[in-house]
């Protein structure tokens, strides 16, 4: 089961879509436990909030084993700077772990037109399939029509695909199999 | 364009790719060490067991999977030829993501080439190996998709790479994974300040990597002399073969030429199959085009001449003439033929095959 955790408010229509989403690509149910406040302990003198702490901080939730607990917020996270630079974050999750984080920061304004609303909903799904995907122990693809490609990668289309490749479907179905519940 | 450091395959296959920290004995071990097993992923010594097995007490280090808890026994002997290494520093994890983020624009297209490479590279190349398996797998996946094996591979080189820069930097693997692939597809607008990337260590590898350098005593000596045969008395016998041949068929041609020469080619054409042999006539387009100009004109005007003269040749060609040291050499003999003018060397029979085709074509126009 994944668990949807808002930690910002979010529209109730962008939730039932992307909990569609959720349930196409992994084929395991979905469902939106509610609202909890954001971890103000993660945050960083600059105004961003550290990716990995605000995971580890987000409020706990009920869930049983093999769950996945997805939270989603609009503030920005910071990754570590690594040697070459600071890659840009889009969210964080725990490898083959229970927990992730997507932020809608670096999404296009979600706007009042329906095309932009489609164009805003479509990326949610995109990069909730992607970080619960490293949920599921997937790596990043360097396929950019699938969800697991790198979310900053230049050859990324402006609204990319929310789908996973055969390879990382066949993976993640393999992964799914194999969980404990 | 900068290029990473390409290993020579000779000098590769003599020496296997090497990996910094590779530890060479048990005594190296402590427990809590953490060490990579090739292939495998990043583990832990827990400490020495003892075991009996076959009635024999055997001692082995025992060793946890950091990532999922597997453990595994080494036998203490073989701890030197599995290929255990430490697990990379910082500099050498630094090193790693300059030669990521290098151009490389070169993929090794031989999928049998390449397999058997990054195999190497996996076993023995040290966290530089596995990051190149990783780029140039990569690499290959902006020119086609990667077949299904290779896919794997690249997933599992991936795994492999992140859990040891993770364990390395003390991050986790998702941003050591953000880590990769921003030195591998920066982001639009983004320049990486990146330094000239480090060439592969060489080092001897595991045990049954090590391959011996063939000495010229070694590449020379076939064992022929065990089995009674003289080479040296061989490649004299074959050379004086090959000149017998050269100095007949250099008769030959010489008739052939004074024969051309005159203006009748019957009756070189009737000569031509004792001369020269059927290779000959198997010269490069290049040196038969020349020939066949030259023939032509005169097969076009005398085209009934030839056609009587045509098929003499293979029904009058005598048996004895085949046996001619040219004709049982045709190997020696043939660079000599290669050298003779494409005009002497051609046989009459073959410049009479195409006025028969020519005629009637002449006479179709006409």
């Amino acid at each position: 089961m994944i668990r949807i955790v808002t930690l910002t408010p979010f529209d109730p229509g962008d939730i039932a879509f992307l909990s569609k989403t959720l349930y196409r690509a992994f084929g395991i149910g979905t469902e939106h436990l509610g609202d909890r406040t954001l971890p103000r302990k993660a945050e960083l003198p600059d105004g961003r909030f550290d990716a990995g702490k605000l995971l580890d901080d987000a409020p706990p939730v009920r869930a049983y084993a093999d769950d996945k607990v997805l939270y989603l917020t609009d503030v920005e996270l910071a990754n570590p700077k690594g040697p070459l630079g600071e890659p840009p974050s889009w969210g964080q999750a725990a490898q083959g772990g229970d927990r992730a984080i997507v932020s809608t920061f670096r999404f296009k304004p979600r706007g009042v037109s329906e095309a932009s609303i489609e164009v805003f909903r479509r990326r949610l799904a995109r990069e909730s399939i992607h970080f619960v995907g490293h949920l599921w122990d997937l790596h990043h693809c360097y396929d950019a029509r699938c969800a697991m490609h790198p979310s900053w990668s230049p050859s990324l289309p402006d609204d990319p695909e929310f789908e996973l490749d055969a390879f990382c479907r066949e993976k993640s179905e393999r992964r799914i199999r194999m969980a404990k519940t | 364009m900068r290029t990473p450091g390409k290993r020579d395959r000779a000098e590769k296959n003599e020496e296997a790719p090497a990996a910094g920290g590779t530890i060479a004995s048990s005594a190296d071990l402590e427990p809590g060490d953490r060490v990579v097993y090739p292939k495998q992923g990043v583990y832990r010594v827990t400490g020495l067991e003892q075991k009996d097995i076959a009635g024999q007490r055997l001692e082995f280090v025992k060793m946890t999977r950091e990532e999922d808890g597997a453990s595994v026994l080494v036998p203490l002997g073989k701890v030197a030829s599995i290929g255990l290494r430490r697990v990379a520093s910082a500099g050498d994890i630094e090193g790693v993501f300059h030669y990521l983020g290098a151009s490389y624009d070169d993929p090794e297209l031989d999928w049998k080439v390449r397999h058997r490479d990054n195999v190497e590279r996996l076993i023995a190349g040290g966290v530089l190996g596995v990051a190149e398996v990783v780029k140039g797998l990569h690499s290959l996946s902006r020119l086609r998709p990667l077949p299904a094996k290779e896919r794997e591979l690249y997933d599992s080189s991936r795994h492999l790479l992140v859990n040891e820069i993770s364990v390395s930097l003390g991050v986790t693997h998702v941003v050591a994974e953000d880590f990769i692939d921003f030195a591998l597809m920066p982001p639009a607008g983004v320049k990486l300040p990146l330094k000239p990337p480090p060439t592969p260590v060489e080092l001897k590898g595991p045990p049954w990597k090590r391959k011996k350098p063939a000495s010229s005593e070694d590449e020379d000596d076939l064992g022929l002399s065990e089995l009674g045969i003289d080479l040296g008395a061989l490649e004299g016998a074959g050379m004086g073969e090959a000149d017998e041949s050269g100095d007949a068929e250099g008769d030959a041609e010489g008739e052939k030429a004074s024969g051309e020469g005159s203006e009748d080619e019957g009756a070189p054409a009737a000569a031509a199959p004792a001369e020269a042999p059927r290779p000959a006539a198997k010269g490069g387009p290049a040196a038969r085009a020349p020939a066949a100009k030259a023939s032509s004109p005169a097969a076009r005007t005398k085209a009934p001449a030839a056609k009587d003269a045509a098929p003499a040749p293979r029904a009058k060609a005598p048996p004895a003439a085949r046996k001619t040291p040219a004709a049982a050499a045709p190997r020696k003999s043939a660079p000599a033929e290669k050298k003779a003018p494409a005009a002497a060397r051609k046989p009459a029979a073959k410049k009479a095959v195409p006025a028969r085709k020519a005629a009637p074509a002449k006479g179709k126009k006409k």
